[in-house]
């Protein structure tokens, strides 16, 4: 009997071609998240639910487009796009993110994952840039198209084109933080649980239930809980950045001189959403 | 039956999941509390915690995770083929099982609401609103466990009508409400104790009338699906 935990050489070809490193993983795995997201390479029934949400912006996107090019006003301008289509996004991220991250649990493949040389770190941060590059072309695409239509019908020549150029890249930056946002909160409560059902359910509830606290808030008798109201959910958090950065007080949310404290919470909460993210990932069960 | 529905509640409480439920009824709880500590008029808050958390919000998603729950999660797993090889009439696994998602729905969301009308208004109001809570309820399990019968996404197509259809259609287009249960359980609970919180849209008769459609409809259309049930594999 031979030494214990030898592993006898019985003669096979050994793999003697490159070997690709945590680069490559995270390559692959952020293409595969993204297509993914959008049905690719799946069933149609899958295609079903993340394309019918595209539809429904694009229509409107469209929509958009052709009344503006009629009769010259808009019906949202680039920001308020992102806003009015928010219970979309809400429903996209519903979708999206249990399909990234709840599927892998449920099968049982993070171990395999990780016994390549894999890094928590990466994983996250290869579903987090999927989902965010899914939510922001869910958003921007429309807004190209808003984009186009102003652009063709212009009436100053190249100069138009530029004017419009410099309200879309605003209204693209806008919706990079609609996705970050709903991208971190999402994949953070998705990752709690295996079943896809019951991680959409949890996302919904969590975005839903906010909303109306905003709501409540804001009717208490005092200015400091009505300018502070808006941080209380994440749609009236992205609008009062809005407000802030703009220097607006007509979008509907009345933020007085506290926008500074919607611009940090924002980001501490995408940054407080990605550590736990990691956080989760440190140990995974093997079944 | 009973040993069906015994099972169910074990599924529904034995894991961590069962946690999913607490938030919603303690937050319509904890802000109805806030506003009444602070002094706001009832009229003001009223409306947004009542209707637009309690009855929007955590009634439709707590019937959604409960109903889809009991019977979807056993479909996912596989082990509905346990229950479907004993000797019981489909029948009756399926009124068990709507009989445990009802009730559960419906305690975990008439006992916040009925706090949130007292706090709001007045113990009729609380009552009122508990009743049709619970009518609503019944209609929305009988609805989603159908649905995790004819579907293999039930907790999206459930989801497409909370936010869609009562969501943002029932706000604009007037013609959906007549298929919207959040507007029959505000029908009810606004007849049961008219106050200025709660506005009613359809008749009361619409409201009682479909409310039993969707439930009596749904149960024998999902006891006629489970006659008829194959089993699959995961979805892709």
């Amino acid at each position: 009997m031979s030494d214990a935990g030898v592993i006898h050489d019985i003669g096979y070809q050994r793999y003697q071609g490159p070997r690709l490193g945590r680069r490559a993983v995270f390559s692959s795995l952020y293409q595969h998240g993204l297509r993914a997201a959008f049905g690719f390479g799946r069933s149609a029934k899958s295609k079903i639910f993340p394309w019918g949400v595209a539809a429904i912006a694009l229509l409107v996107a469209v929509i958009n487009a052709a009344v503006r090019s009629q009769t010259g006003t808009w019906l949202f301008d680039y920001y308020s796009f992102a806003d009015s289509m928010s219970w979309l996004v809400i429903f996209f991220v519903a979708i999206v993110a249990p399909e990234l991250v709840s599927r892998d649990l449920r099968s049982g493949v993070l171990p395999l994952y990780f016994s390549r040389p894999l890094r928590a770190f990466d994983y996250v941060s290869a579903k987090v840039a999927a989902l965010v590059t899914a939510a922001w072309l869910l958003l921007g695409v429309p807004q190209f198209i808003m984009f186009l239509g102003g652009a063709f019908t212009t009436k100053t020549g190249m100069k138009g084109v530029w004017h419009e150029l410099g309200l879309l890249l605003p209204g693209w930056a806008y919706s990079l933080l609609w996705a970050l946002v709903f991208a971190s909160i999402s994949l953070l409560i998705a990752s709690l649980t295996g079943k896809r059902a019951f991680a959409a359910g949890g996302i919904v509830a969590v975005f839903l239930m906010t909303t109306p606290v905003v709501g409540v808030l804001s009717v208490l008798p005092s200015d400091t809980s009505r300018h502070l109201a808006g941080l209380a959910s994440p749609m009236s958090l992205i609008a009062g950045v809005e407000a802030w950065l703009r220097g607006r007080g007509d979008l509907g949310i009345d933020v007085g001189d506290f926008g500074v404290i919607y611009g940090i919470e924002a980001f501490c909460l995408i940054f407080a959403c990605l550590l736990l993210l990691l956080a989760r990932y440190r140990k995974v069960a093997a079944l | 039956m009973s040993t069906v529905a015994y099972i169910t509640v074990r599924g529904l409480f034995g894991r961590r999941r069962a946690l999913l439920l607490l938030p919603l009824p303690l937050l319509v709880i904890g802000l109805a509390l806030i506003c009444r500590s602070v002094g706001v008029d009832a009229d003001q808050w009223g409306q947004a915690v009542v209707q637009g958390l309690g009855l929007a919000v955590a009634l439709p998603v707590i019937s959604l995770i409960v109903g889809t729950g009991v019977l979807g999660s056993e479909v996912d797993d596989g082990t509905i083929v346990h229950i479907l090889t004993k000797p019981l009439p489909r029948r009756d696994i399926i009124i068990a099982k709507l009989l445990v998602a009802a009730g559960v729905s419906a305690v975990t969301s008439a006992v916040p609401l009925f706090i949130a009308g007292v706090l709001a208004d007045s113990v009729k109001f609380g009552l009122a609103l508990s009743a049709a809570a619970a009518v609503g309820a019944l209609a929305y399990s009988a609805l989603f466990l159908l649905l995790s019968l004819v579907t293999r996404r039930p907790v999206l197509l459930g989801l497409v009508y909370i936010l869609i259809w009562e969501g943002l259609l029932g706000r604009w287009v007037s013609g959906t409400r007549v298929l919207s249960i959040e507007q029959y359980v505000i029908t009810i609970a606004d007849k049961l104790a008219p106050t200025s919180m709660l506005a009613g849209k359809v008749s009361v008769p619409v409201a009682v009338v479909m409310a039993l459609i969707f439930a009596i409809g749904g149960t024998l259309f999902a006891i006629n699906r489970l006659g008829s049930f194959s089993v699959a594999g995961e979805t892709s």
